[in-house]
């Protein structure tokens, strides 16, 4: 980092909490966060932007007579007036469920940082994005292609008034593409992308190019979608965005506040038995990795579903206070890098198992529906219809709805093979309603 | 009880220095105190513009690109919600900070900081990712140098209001929705206040100030009925008044009792269908389904989208035109400039149902020989500008609401906004809620309405255009690159043949 604040960033941060609490505060704490980033990028198949991004940000929040002030600033020399207003928003404020922040715990050891990831250099994003434009052109020269590619350095701070004083320093990188292929009035997008936190094997250009190709072959022909209640092979990326529904469901703060449909359902069969779903943020250089939360809480490995069966909502200290339940230390209520067990079979052949079906590879609205609930109504932005077992051509104009909690109650068969950084295999469901315009 | 504690809350805030934002407008522009230190007398507006844009314009003499610029944006911003029973969060915050932007042989080099004193680096900074990147050549649109400086008018400053006087609304609204309805399980309102300031300077000589206000209100219930739970939203939004957030209470009792209404709404069945759409939803779509296609930034380096979306183009029916209007009134997205210093306009996208217009950055307009239309805008003081839309609208029709559903024997009317995406020539869109029509008559309520299709086909399938004509200035915005805008949008009611509609 150019010019690391930290040092600095501690001293303003200590004075604060003081500050704070000398003025009444019965708990607070202060985040800091100093980030770096560089990135480059390609538009139309050539070397168009380079990026230098630095940022810098500081939280206040503050607990006055069981309310709480939030306040946040992007220049140390605030941090003052910003506690200043955390008081004074917290003799108005939002109600808090806590009276005090715990103090320092043992945390497991995690790595985030890697000092290969922040001396990745720019020229060899540049080379990494050559790469895959090149092949890309070298299958069809009039693709449209864009890449990008990032690393960043991040350093963070947290101080609390229960005594948690803690640093974190973390990397992560980014390399990704997409490419739009124009025929008259159809156009078809693909893109993949993959981010880690080490710069390992992870980073190889020649997996996006595989994943985009296979996209593009299997859309060189248009073919009629299947119509009514449809089996269907949902992608690794598919299966983790029908889970995002279901975190929703299991994030605490819905849970108490009445928006979860999974109220009152720990110990129960929610899930299809095949889906064991364990929250690990300790796996090393992932993108979730952490090893304490936001309120100065450890984190810890938490099995989610077992066998389908709901284990435990998620709790940060507030919320935790609001339900009567134990915090979990889950900032945000949310899991850090939840993992999906895999099942016995390859996805390829699951493939084959499909007589006729659908392929989903990306669905457009899917977070436009009810999806708390659990309901979606979503065109496929991309897809395939199955046919024998072989992916037959892409499909189009096609809409597919129901209900996430439903599609994966029961009829699910999930493949051995995972994606390594999504941590979640491919699915088959059953039942998932499809429509497509007539003609189509 | 509550004015009371109303007062303990001024006192306080006045300690923590609120009250300047209540009557020191100056104060209010003070953001990192680094960059005004030892340059601006406290309070002095003049005094301080003027350091400030010297400042920026001797910074720019530093660069070696072809063309660079500066944006440095303070922002000052409140929020306050209530979920259920409860105060959910307040919050304020106080940011500053700006990006650098280069271009040299058609190259573009970009940095960020947050402390001004990192200001003469990123300049040098952005030059030199700027010359590591250009292999061709710089074709920027001419724009006319400016130097103005634009600050916020208002009917009724947010700032000048009271911080429990906000809170009390938030109740009310919230109290509102809690009580409409049994069904009624929880709720979400939320306010915020937000005074951005925005300095831009470029190496052309342009210097342009502007002030940037927003306050809005958006409320949400939640209904149950055992497993079922359905949801309905509404709200305001102005940049000139806080009026615009007050008096909504029948609206929010409205929401709450459409949202206990939906749980025994049948869901639509999937289908092709005649659609009326209501002008919110007609807005989405002008906005969703074809208003991205207008942007240039998709267009300028694509030949096959540039071929596709050439002007003279027939999109749609004679009396369909679209229109992108950054000057419209006073919204939040109507500005005097664009984030490139180049003035808005009114912009006809479609005219008599042909293509008649893109929607431009300095660089496309560059490139597709076309003028800038004040349309780069960048969602903060991060981002780097990109071709966005203001506020896009479909022009009224000739027909009334009752000639355009007398000829639909077996549709659905299409009502409010849930969401909307699009993925070029594919778009799919939801509706809060909807009706069914039967034999000319608006039936029964319905819900999961999510309309798709494909663009060119659905302009061409418009048969009917109302004269009702309706801009739609609420919370919300537009996610375009990773970047939120906010936008308004509009539209008669409007009716659309075969339209392919989702349903389990």
């Amino acid at each position: 980092m150019r010019n690391p604040m930290i040092d600095k960033a501690s001293d303003v941060l200590q004075r604060g909490l003081e500050k704070a609490k000398s003025q009444g505060a019965s708990a607070a704490k202060l985040g800091f966060r100093q980030s770096e980033s560089i990135a480059a990028s390609f538009e139309n198949a050539r070397l168009k932007k380079a990026d230098t991004q630095q940022g810098l940000s500081v939280n206040v929040d503050v607990v006055v007579g069981r309310k709480r002030g939030s306040t946040s600033c992007t220049a140390l020399g605030d941090v003052d007036e910003m506690v200043d207003r955390a008081l004074a928003l917290a003799a108005a404020g939002a109600a808090a469920h806590f009276d005090a922040y715990p103090p320092p715990a043992p945390t497991t050891e995690v790595n985030t940082y890697s000092a290969r990831t922040a001396a990745l250099k720019r020229q060899r994003m540049i080379e990494g994005e050559q790469t895959i434009v090149d092949a890309l052109k070298g299958y069809n020269p009039d693709l449209y292609i864009e890449a990008g590619a990032s690393r960043r350095e991040t350093a963070t701070l947290l101080v609390t008034s229960g005594g948690v004083v803690h640093r974190s320093a973390a990397t992560g990188w980014s390399l990704n593409a997409w490419a739009q292929r124009t025929e008259g009035t159809d156009m078809l997008f693909t893109g993949f992308g993959r981010g880690w936190r080490d710069l390992n094997e992870y980073y190889d250009p020649n997996l996006i190019i595989e994943h985009m190709l296979e996209d593009l072959r299997n859309a060189e022909k248009i073919v009629p979608a299947p119509s009514g209640k449809t089996v269907a092979l949902l992608s690794p990326e598919m299966l983790g965005m029908f889970l995002w529904a279901v975190q929703m469901g299991i994030n605490g703060r819905n849970v108490a506040k009445g928006d979860s449909p999974l109220r009152g359902r720990v110990g129960e069969q929610v899930l299809d038995p095949c889906l064991t779903v364990v929250d690990d943020p300790h796996l090393n250089y992932s993108n979730g990795a952490a090893d304490m939360s936001a309120d100065g809480i450890p984190t810890r490995r938490t099995t989610l579903f077992d066998r389908g069966v709901l284990k435990t909502f998620l709790y940060d200290l507030d919320t935790a206070g609001l339900a009567g339940a134990e915090p979990t230390g889950h900032s945000g209520c949310s899991p850090y890098s939840p993992e999906v067990g895999p099942g016995e079979r390859t996805h390829a052949e699951l493939l084959k198992s499909i007589d006729d079906g659908i392929y989903i590879k990306q669905l457009m609205g899917f977070g436009q529906s009810n999806i708390i609930n659990g309901d979606f109504s979503s065109n496929v932005a991309l897809g395939f219809r199955i046919r024998g077992g072989e992916i037959a051509g892409r499909v189009k104009n096609t809409m597919v709805a129901g209900n996430v909690y439903e599609l994966l109650r029961s009829g699910v068969r999930l493949s051995s093979d995972s994606d390594p950084i999504q941590r979640t295999p491919y699915a088959v469901i059953e039942g998932l309603s499809v429509s497509a315009a007539p003609g189509k | 009880m509550g004015r009371r504690f109303g007062d303990s809350m001024r006192r306080a805030a006045e300690r923590a220095g609120f009250r300047s934002h209540r009557t020191d407008r100056a104060l209010t522009l003070v953001g990192s105190p680094a960059f005004a230190r030892g340059v601006v007398p406290h309070g002095k507006l003049p005094r301080k513009e003027t350091t400030l844009k010297d400042r920026l314009l001797e910074a720019l003499k530093g660069s070696a690109a072809d063309y660079t610029e500066i944006r440095y944006e303070l922002d000052d911003s409140t929020g306050i919600s209530y979920r259920g029973e409860e105060v959910e969060n307040v919050s304020s915050s106080k940011t500053a900070g700006g990006i650098v932007r280069a271009c040299t042989r058609g190259g573009w080099g970009v940095a960020t900081f947050d402390d001004p004193a990192d200001l003469a680096h990123c300049v040098g900074e952005a030059a030199r990712c700027a010359a590591l990147v250009g292999k061709e050549t710089t074709e920027l649109a001419e724009t006319p140098a400016t130097d103005e400086v634009r600050t916020a008018t208002f009917e009724r400053d947010f700032r000048g209001v009271p911080f429990d006087e906000k809170l009390d609304l938030v109740r009310r609204y919230n109290e509102i929705i809690l009580k409409a309805d049994p069904a009624i399980e929880t709720s979400q309102v939320h306010y915020w206040d937000c005074f951005r300031t925005v300095h831009f300077a470029s190496s052309r000589g342009t210097y342009a100030r502007q002030d940037r206000p927003q306050v809005g209100v958006v409320f949400s219930a939640v209904a149950r009925d055992g497993a079922m739970v359905q949801r309905a939203h509404d709200g305001a939004r102005s940049a000139v008044t806080y009026d615009a957030v007050l008096g909504h209470e029948k609206l929010a009792e409205q929401t709450a009792r459409r949202a206990a209404a939906l749980l025994k709404a049948p869901p639509c069945e999937g289908g092709a269908y005649t659609v009326i759409l209501d002008p919110e939803m007609g807005g989405v779509f002008a906005h969703e389904a074809f208003g991205h296609l207008s942007e240039a930034d998709f267009l300028y380096e694509n030949p096959r989208m540039r071929d596709l979306m050439h002007l003279g183009r027939k999109m749609g029916p004679p009396q369909l035109n679209i229109v992108d209007d950054g000057t419209l009134d006073h919204h939040v997205s109507t500005q005097r400039f664009d984030d490139e210093g180049s003035p808005t306009r009114k912009t006809y996208l479609i005219q008599e149902g042909v293509l008649a217009g893109h929607l431009h950055s300095l660089e496309t307009a560059a490139k597709m020989g076309a003028e800038p239309t004040g349309n780069a805008r960048a969602q903060d003081r991060r981002c780097a500008p990109i071709v966005r839309m203001t506020n896009t609208y479909i022009e009224a029709g000739q027909l009334s609401f009752e000639e355009l559903i007398a000829g639909v024997d077996d549709g659905i009317y299409a009502c409010g906004m849930l969401g909307g995406q699009t993925m070029m020539e594919m778009f799919t869109f939801s509706a809060a809620h909807g009706y069914r029509i039967r034999g000319g008559q608006v039936g029964e309520l319905i819900r999961d309405i999510v309309l798709t299709g494909n663009v060119f086909e659905t302009l061409g399938a418009i048969d009917g255009l109302a004269g009702d004509l309706r801009i739609i200035d609420k919370g919300g915005g537009c996610g375009k690159g990773g970047q939120g805008a906010a936008v308004t949008f509009g539209s008669p009611h409007v009716r659309i043949r075969n339209v392919v509609v989702g349903g389990k």
